[in-house]
């Protein structure tokens, strides 16, 4: 059964569309991640325009992180002050981002763009946490015992100004790192269709050595707020928010999450961390493998977007 | 603040908030919409088309009697095409007739009839990818500044064999005689070989999209000496707006008479709803998009019970 999508101005399966949702859903919730970085290239790979793929995952992705974000607010692992700072700054960054989608669409390099981005992160993210698994990996089967990594230490980071006290981090640090990283996110979260959290969350932890107790929670905190803003902005200024598209995603991507979450209780934390960087490098060939093939077409053609 | 919401108010919530939305959509004038009040059907072929040429029916130098001349009238099976939710493409019949026939009898391919189902034209930019560096980018782009947003084309034998080059080319029959002109500003720097490639180019791709289409199953058919009918497959991607469709008679090569007819492809339904909402207040589209997507994500959970994390 087929359905028209409004904004995408093509007609689909249902059925397709919410199984994509579904097993994105379920990756979702076997790793513990947005998977936004998935959804959007899959949208992509099945001839929605590279635009509207990018805006309707905004929207997907506040559905999916808002229920978690008030579970951890409920359990109090949410640090609202470095989050509030996160939002502004991933506001202004989202705010930047949007507006170079538009640039970027009348020039015709949007595409090419947002494949180099999902190139350069997801090989740099993939590559690390592989690393990461595999030695973690290794260093259990050897017996050795899994050390935690050591907080306290101080770096350059520690000596920028506007410092702030987060009580609930237990940090005094200066603002301006983590609005960075915060208007980081958002510009990614415009430009590529993702949440961000594959970011942050090692942001947080390695640069502003956040403990990880409230790390997810503030992650998820940025991520509501600057998603919500974000599907806004795109609706507002490129018009490239499909909702009846996102309501097919989101309803697959529910039903989807559960059985992962029961199937990811079944494996270990750094087997875990090894599927998913492969993943995230399969994904990261793929797009890479476009990019640098020979296209069997080198023409494309596309409406005229003038300065609206 | 938090407290938890049971599972059936947040139904409700959603079903509430999809409720205004649409209420909200219908009640926005519809000043967006392209399709107007579906012209009235069918006149004489206005000159339209480039190029200025001789009125549509030749009364030919060599007719001695004082035979009446032949006229083809043509209309649609429908005025509007509703595209909605569930729109997969829709199937037109041109029909029409041949006044004051000369055929001998029963169809012998005395005369010859086309029929081309052309969109609304749109400015199109057709880019080229080029290698730089190991990465296939987009290079160089062409603006035209029209193109027909769909194009399918009916006739009783193949073009070629209808007519020459030169008739086709006056009338825009056939894809190679589409008009596209480069906007204004977009020559710059391109030979007149490069143009070409980058129109076939524009053709190639749209036929490859469904949108460029030569009936082929039957084309044109004939019943009796003056009835002819053509049945045109409108595919689930055409784009919305007016449709015209051109019907030309031939014979030996030139065009005896041409009838020009228009339809309506019109957004209705759900769809129509959500697009023009979309396009005319983006604001409130996408302050809807946002409660639905929250709304949607904690009925699901609630739904579920479950403690995310």
């Amino acid at each position: 059964m087929n359905i028209y999508l409004p904004i995408a101005e093509m007609s689909v399966n249902i059925a397709l569309f919410l199984g994509m949702g579904g097993a994105v859903g379920f990756l979702s919730g076997l790793f513990g991640i947005g998977g936004g970085f998935l959804l959007t290239p899959l949208l992509m790979f099945m001839g929605i325009p590279t635009a509207v793929a990018v805006g309707t995952g905004s929207m997907q992705i506040l559905a999916s992180s808002v229920s978690g974000a008030i579970a951890q607010y409920r359990r109090k692992n949410v640090d609202v002050k470095l989050g509030v700072v996160l939002v502004i700054g991933g506001v202004v960054g989202s705010v930047i981002g949007v507006a170079l989608v538009r640039v970027l669409r009348q020039i015709g390099q949007f595409d090419l763009f947002v494949s180099l981005s999902y190139v350069t992160f997801l090989g740099a993210v993939g590559a690390l946490m592989l690393i990461e698994s595999v030695g973690t990996i290794r260093k259990s089967r050897s017996g050795q015992p899994v050390s935690a990594r050591k907080t306290g230490q101080h770096s350059w980071v520690h000596g920028l100004p506007f410092k702030m006290r987060f009580h609930r981090s237990k940090l005094y640090i200066s603002a301006v790192p983590a609005a960075m990283i915060g208007a980081f996110v958002g510009f990614m979260a415009a430009l590529m269709g993702v949440g961000g959290g594959f970011v942050m969350v090692p942001a947080m932890i390695y640069l502003l050595r956040v403990p990880t107790s409230v790390v997810i929670g503030t992650s998820l905190f940025q991520i509501v707020f600057v998603m919500a803003v974000t599907t806004l902005l795109q609706a507002m200024q490129n018009k490239t928010v499909d909702v009846v598209l996102a309501l097919l995603l989101i309803v697959g991507g529910v039903v989807g999450a559960q059985f992962g979450v029961a199937a990811g209780g079944r494996l270990k934390g750094e087997q875990l961390r090894f599927l998913l960087a492969a993943l995230v490098l399969l994904v990261c060939l793929r797009i890479g493998w476009d990019l640098m093939a020979r296209p069997g077409e080198i023409y494309s053609i596309g409406p005229l977007l003038g300065g609206i | 603040m938090m407290r938890r919401l049971p599972a059936r108010n947040l139904a409700i919530g959603a079903a509430a908030c999809l409720g205004a939305f649409l209420a909200f959509a219908l009640a926005a004038p519809q000043t967006w919409s392209q399709a107007g009040p579906s012209q009235s059907a069918a006149k004489q072929l206005p000159p339209r088309m480039g190029p200025p040429r001789p009125p549509a029916a030749l009364p030919r130098a060599d007719q001695l009697s004082p035979v009446p001349v032949e006229k083809i009238e043509a209309d649609i099976s429908t005025r509007s095409v509703e595209v909605t939710t569930g729109f997969t493409g829709h199937e037109i019949l041109v029909f029409g007739a041949i006044d004051n026939s000369q055929a001998p009898e029963e169809q012998t391919g005395y005369y010859d009839v086309v029929v081309v189902v052309e969109g609304t034209p749109f400015p199109v930019v057709v880019r080229r990818k080029s290698d730089v560096a190991g990465v296939w980018i987009n290079t160089s782009s062409v603006t035209f500044a029209s193109v027909p947003s769909y194009y399918a084309i009916a006739s009783t034998r193949p073009i070629e064999e209808i007519a020459g080059p030169p008739v086709l080319e006056r009338h825009a029959i056939g894809f190679a005689h589409i008009k596209m002109t480069p906007a204004p500003g977009y020559k710059w720097g391109f030979k007149d070989y490069e143009l070409a490639a980058f129109k076939a180019a524009v053709i190639r791709l749209k036929q490859k999209d469904g949108l460029y289409v030569v009936e082929n199953k039957d084309g044109v058919t004939f019943t009796g000496r003056s009835l002819f009918r053509s049945t045109i497959a409108l595919p689930a991607n055409v784009p919305v707006g007016p449709l015209v469709a051109r019907t030309y008679l031939f014979r030996n090569g030139e065009v005896l008479s041409a009838h020009i007819a228009r339809l309506t492809l019109q957004r209705a339904g759900v769809e129509r709803v959500v697009h023009n909402f979309a396009f005319r207040d983006p604001f409130s589209y996408g302050i809807i998009a946002v409660v639905l997507a929250l709304l949607s994500g904690l009925a699901a959970s609630a739904f579920f019970r479950r403690e995310a994390g």
